[in-house]
């Protein structure tokens, strides 16, 4: 099989298994309790990187622009381009990379290991199907979690952002904050939340295919972990170019 | 009285016999629990399972016997429907499997329980939770799960063990309660896929006496894939009983009971190479037989 059937098969694959999860969601048993448990893992598990990487994204975007913003005698707009540069591009992407990092690695490994032990097939011999039973709840969890992480990043973002600003570079925090609330549209928060959505769904499919087509015992589960955080991350910045247009378009922001 | 009482036995072994005589008279079987017609796979340019064709009967074990890589497991994800043949096809107690969609095997692997080569436990549940997988899934109540989940752990004699996580069990431990997990729900099919792999005697031992048990007490049909010769010895020449004390007994065939519900398949490169009797098995000519039988 060439480079290119491989890939077509992949791509067929991967969108059957997400059509499965999601007929899955609406069919009994559901598996609320799973999704919930899945919740808290992906969700209140990633709090810590996400509060970190919001809150120094948004201070190193304030040391990065402020310098230059102010050659130009524009150093009150810092809180603009902060806010706008997070809502819009660096909240969604950044917290999609850093939960592919730590959640997407950790589902295809467990789904892999839970093939090479014959634990998926046990699960079908006993009558239950593991798209359901382990697919389509990570898939609701990250639906839910993701979002409301990049809402959190962003807000931590604009709070490193201010922190920076006054303590460093002391502008006026009424300034910064002014600047903030007219950098942001409806359009940006709309954007800023389908965005998470997509990347959700990007995340949630690709470790899932990868863990569940695991193959080759113990080595297979660290090449599939790979594949599933490399293969999420690129897809994620790729799909990130083609939304943020489609979104100008759909808007009508370009 | 005593006429009440004759009156009483007499009636009871009537009623013995002719639930025996139906049973045996049963028309339903004569249907096959397991049978593959003509059935090939191959993955890419091997070929796994060449024009394989064999019936398991109701209450009959087959013993599939063969080397690492004869298609022994394949054999078994056919029937459960985890794999689907090229050519052929699968029957599972007279219903053609072989085209069937995941959602209708769902409803056929009901009927089936499957035990694994190393138990595949799931780790993140408990023994209990392990043993109580279906019926939790079934959303069949606690108070009937429990109850149900102590039968099955005192069968393979592991109750106490109901508490533990996987990773607490040794190895005999683990397929044992893979064992009770496959029996939930009283299947009439078992699948053991080298059950004693890796195992000490004795444990091994423990393993084919609750395969005879199911298949001598409890009409259970199974295929049991193995390359271990032990296996065979223990299976094709004892049977299980309950004494007078009501505990079960494993008593050798001999000029009480000949046992014929027990049958040998032996594969080589996908393809049968021998199907019979025990005894037919160890007066066979063929080289690989032999050299199978002898271990060198």
């Amino acid at each position: 099989m060439n480079f290119a059937t491989r890939g077509l098969l992949e791509l067929q694959e991967t969108t059957l298994l997400a059509a499965r999860a999601f007929r899955g969601i609406f069919k009994r048993p559901r598996y609320l309790s799973e999704a919930i448990a899945q919740m808290d893992a992906i969700g209140v598990g990633s709090l810590t990187i996400i509060i970190l990487t919001g809150f120094f994204t948004g201070g190193v975007l304030t040391v990065q622009t402020f310098p230059t913003l102010k050659s130009y005698g524009a150093q009150s707009q810092t809180g603009y381009l902060v806010a706008v540069s997070l809502v819009r591009e660096l909240g969604p992407v950044l917290c999609a990379l850093m939960v592919t990092g730590r959640v997407g690695s950790a589902i295809s490994a467990e789904l892999g290991s839970m093939v090479v032990s014959q634990q998926i097939d046990a699960m079908r011999a006993l009558g239950t199907d593991p798209i359901r039973k382990l697919v389509a709840p990570r898939l609701w969890a990250l639906l839910v979690s993701l979002p409301l992480l990049t809402v959190l990043a962003d807000v931590l973002g604009i709070f490193g952002g201010w922190v920076t600003a006054v303590a460093l570079y002391s502008v006026s925090s009424s300034v910064f904050i002014s600047a903030v609330r007219d950098g942001i549209t409806t359009d940006d928060l709309i954007g800023g939340i389908v965005k998470p959505l997509v990347f959700s769904l990007i995340i949630g499919t690709i470790s899932c295919r990868q863990g569940l087509s695991t193959e080759g015992g113990t080595v297979g589960v660290g090449r599939s972990t790979t594949r599933a955080v490399v293969l999420a991350s690129i897809v994620v910045i790729i799909a990130d170019y083609f939304l943020a247009k489609a979104l100008q378009v759909i808007l009508g922001t370009q | 009285m005593s006429t009440e009482i004759h009156s009483t036995s007499d009636t009871i072994s009537e009623q013995a016999a002719e639930s025996t005589f139906h049973e045996v008279d049963d028309p339903g079987r004569e249907i096959p629990a397991i049978e593959f017609r003509n059935v090939v796979l191959a993955f890419d340019e091997r070929v796994i399972l060449n024009n394989l064709s064999f019936k398991v009967m109701k209450g009959e074990t087959k013993i599939i016997l063969g080397g690492s890589g004869g298609g022994k497991s394949t054999i078994i994800k056919l029937v459960l429907g985890l794999l689907k043949p090229d050519e052929g096809t699968v029957l599972v107690d007279g219903e053609d499997i072989t085209e069937h969609s995941e959602d209708q095997m769902m409803r056929v692997r009901k009927k089936i329980g499957m035990v694994f080569q190393e138990g595949a436990l799931f780790d993140s549940l408990s023994v209990y939770d392990n043993v109580a997988f279906r019926l939790h899934e079934q959303g069949v109540p606690e108070d009937e799960v429990e109850p149900e989940v102590r039968r099955m752990l005192r069968f393979v004699n592991l109750e106490d063990a109901i508490d533990k996580m996987p990773i607490e069990l040794s190895g005999g431990m683990r397929r044992r309660v893979g064992i009770a997990r496959a029996l939930v729900g009283d299947p009439k099919i078992v699948l053991f896929d080298e059950p004693t792999a890796g195992l000490d005697p004795p444990t091994a031992r423990t393993i084919c006496e609750l395969a005879m048990k199911l298949r001598d007490l409890e009409d259970v049909s199974s295929i049991f894939v193995t390359h271990e010769m032990n296996n065979l010895d223990y299976i094709c020449s004892e049977y299980a009983v309950v004494d007078e004390d009501g505990k079960v007994v494993f008593e050798r065939e001999g000029e009480r009971l000949c046992l014929i519900n027990s049958k040998v398949m032996m594969m080589r490169e996908g393809k049968v190479i021998f199907s019979g009797t025990d005894e037919r098995l160890r007066r066979a000519e063929d080289p690989y037989i032999m050299r199978f039988l002898r271990g060198h």
